[in-house]
């Protein structure tokens, strides 16, 4: 299946130096794909990029099969952006900042106000549909941002920061809805976030830029793969281990370090076959195991230890 | 041109600005003021005297302007110089005013808000959204002007009616400002604001940077009220043609930099 978005080489500089240096990256359909990195990594400038709304300086780039540079009224029909600050009306009402979205996309009438009323709904909006935004929330105003990218129902969706200023359970909804936007709708997401947590929860890969250049692209599991050797384990046998047991633990094969924890040892193994060979030592020695439990990196891992390679 | 999508952009702008105390109330107050006040304070004064000597005022001016006032009543005069002649040129100041700041609204109040990044990210062509733009400031520009001059004309021939015992405005002179010289001196505003927009962050600050445009009417109505430069029909035909011009090139390099990624990297 051909990619949704590739991107190859992509570049952009302003007055105040590079944005985006040769960004290279391919985002597959229904695929979520966190875009991750500090402040001024060049996140915001690759989804401008990727919508028609920067040019590129060099590069190449295609969304749906389309170039930005010359299809990019065609491309921002089909996708659907969150920007960071929502970026509404604040003069206007709820419902005519949708209605305005909903007429720049060509909605008839009757459609636009049947849409507008479901998504106000569907975002718990509906009271408020005919409040001026200067009075909402930040919250309110994510929502109310989400529900105008979703309006045209679109292929794909750039969401930037889209759970800042929620609230634990309405981030938890955003964090669903987007979810079942991949998987049961087969859209095709690009997550901006801070929040690396529901990144991981979300995320089939992450690409992680910084200073314009991307650092790391995959999915976490690859990425810590080529980041550390083996995983990290612990195992709990009631007690400390002692020397006797932790010296058995450094000549079981597989095992690179052991320490002794609270409730046993902590161990780096080459991989959880390595981990059952360990259990079955132990438990050979008549030394109790309790649990046994490998820690697979998170996604929140993976990056910081990107991140703390380049700074 | 998608005209459905530059009536929505048109209709969003102007229902946010119907709602914005600070934009919409000097937009009134200065043709109420101009238009409504000043001719209703003229009629009751030429009313309420006998007569004004205005012979000093009128040997100053150029004899084919003066003497056609000279010809008239001594209690006419007062009217017909002032709402026949000096107002004309500070006229020009409402169709100016209203189009550069509902321009410096449109333009630069998008960045302000913080508005334009979601705008940009909307199937709207370039062309379309900066047309949308211009008609949004432009329309209600001359909207205002022309109904503001209807009630000016209501006011001034009705106040002056027990004086001048018939409907002295409009006057030629009058139709060539209404008709030529206001849309020109609109779309002067409006293209001065295209330009500065472009480098102001916020509206107050495109208005501040914009507002050297009002000095050139200030000559204008100064130069008139002083009789060194009094306007005539053939001055205010010359004058609109001129700013004609200066406000389609002005508009046409404005246009050429408005582009979504010129819009973008200011963002």
């Amino acid at each position: 299946m051909s990619a949704v978005i590739e991107a190859i080489g992509l570049t952009r500089s302003f007055a105040t130096g590079v944005a985006l240096d040769g960004l290279t990256l391919d985002v597959q359909p229904g695929e979520v794909l966190a875009l991750l990195g500090p402040n001024g990594a060049g996140k915001t400038t690759t989804v401008r990029l990727l919508n028609g709304v920067l040019l590129a300086d060099s590069g190449e780039a295609r969304v749906l099969g389309l170039d930005p540079r010359t299809d990019g009224d065609e491309i921002r029909r089909r996708t659907g952006v969150l920007t960071e600050n929502a970026g509404l009306d604040e003069r206007l009402t709820a419902r005519e900042n949708l209605l305005f979205a909903a007429r720049i996309r060509g909605l008839s009438s009757s459609h636009a106000q049947q849409r507008v009323d479901e998504l106000l709904g569907r975002f718990g909006m509906f009271d408020r549909a005919n409040d001026q935004v200067q009075g909402f929330s930040t919250g309110q105003r994510k929502r109310l941002g989400l529900a105008r990218a979703l309006l045209h129902d679109p292929e794909v969706l750039f969401l930037d920061e889209p759970t800042s200023g929620l609230d634990p359970a309405a981030t938890r909804d955003v964090v669903e809805l987007i979810g079942s936007l991949a998987t049961e709708h087969g859209r095709t997401v690009i997550v901006c976030t801070h929040f690396l947590s529901e990144a991981g929860r979300l995320a089939h890969r992450m690409a992680v830029l910084h200073r314009g250049r991307l650092q790391a692209f995959g999915r976490p599991d690859e990425l810590a793969a080529t980041l550390w050797d083996g995983l990290e384990a612990d195992v709990d046998t009631g007690a400390p281990v002692d020397d006797r047991t932790l010296a058995l633990l450094h000549d079981v094969d597989g095992v690179t370090t052991a320490v002794a924890s609270a409730s046993g040892a902590h161990l780096r193994v080459r991989d959880r076959d390595a981990l059952a060979v360990v259990v079955a030592t132990l438990v050979g020695r008549e030394v109790p195991v309790y649990s046994a439990i490998p820690h697979t990196p998170t996604l929140e891992d993976v990056y910081f230890a990107i991140e703390e390679k380049f700074t | 041109m998608n005209w459905p999508a530059i009536r929505a952009v048109m209709a969003k702008d102007l229902t946010a600005v119907r709602r914005s105390k600070a934009v919409v109330l000097p937009m009134l107050l200065v043709p109420v003021l101009l238009l409504v006040v000043l001719p209703l304070v003229i009629g009751i004064a030429a009313r309420s005297q006998d007569h004004f000597d205005l012979s000093r005022f009128l040997d100053n001016i150029p004899g084919d302007l003066a003497r056609p006032i000279l010809a008239l009543p001594q209690r006419e005069q007062l009217i017909v110089l002032v709402n026949g002649y000096l107002l004309a040129p500070l006229f020009l100041i409402v169709p100016l005013m209203v189009s550069a700041v509902l321009a410096a609204d449109a333009f630069a109040g998008e960045k302000e808000r913080k508005t334009l990044e979601s705008l940009l990210h909307l199937p709207l062509a370039d062309r379309d959204l900066f047309v949308a733009k211009l008609l949004t400031a432009y329309v209600p520009a001359l909207l205002v002007s022309w109904i503001g001059f209807v009630c000016f004309a209501i006011v001034s021939n009705t106040v002056a009616w027990p004086v001048m015992h018939r409907i002295f405005i409009p006057t030629k002179l009058w139709g060539v400002m209404i008709f030529w010289v206001a849309p020109a001196v609109a779309a002067l505003g409006l293209s001065v604001m295209v330009r500065v927009s472009a480098r102001a962050r916020t509206s107050q600050e495109a208005n501040q940077l914009g507002g050297a445009v009002i000095l050139p009417l200030i000559f204008l109505a100064v130069g008139q009220a002083t009789g060194l430069l009094l306007v005539d029909i053939k001055i205010a035909i010359s004058i609109g043609a001129l700013i004609w011009v200066i406000a389609l090139w002005l508009c046409s390099r404005g246009a050429r930099r408005f582009t979504r990624d010129q819009l973008a990297t200011r963002l």
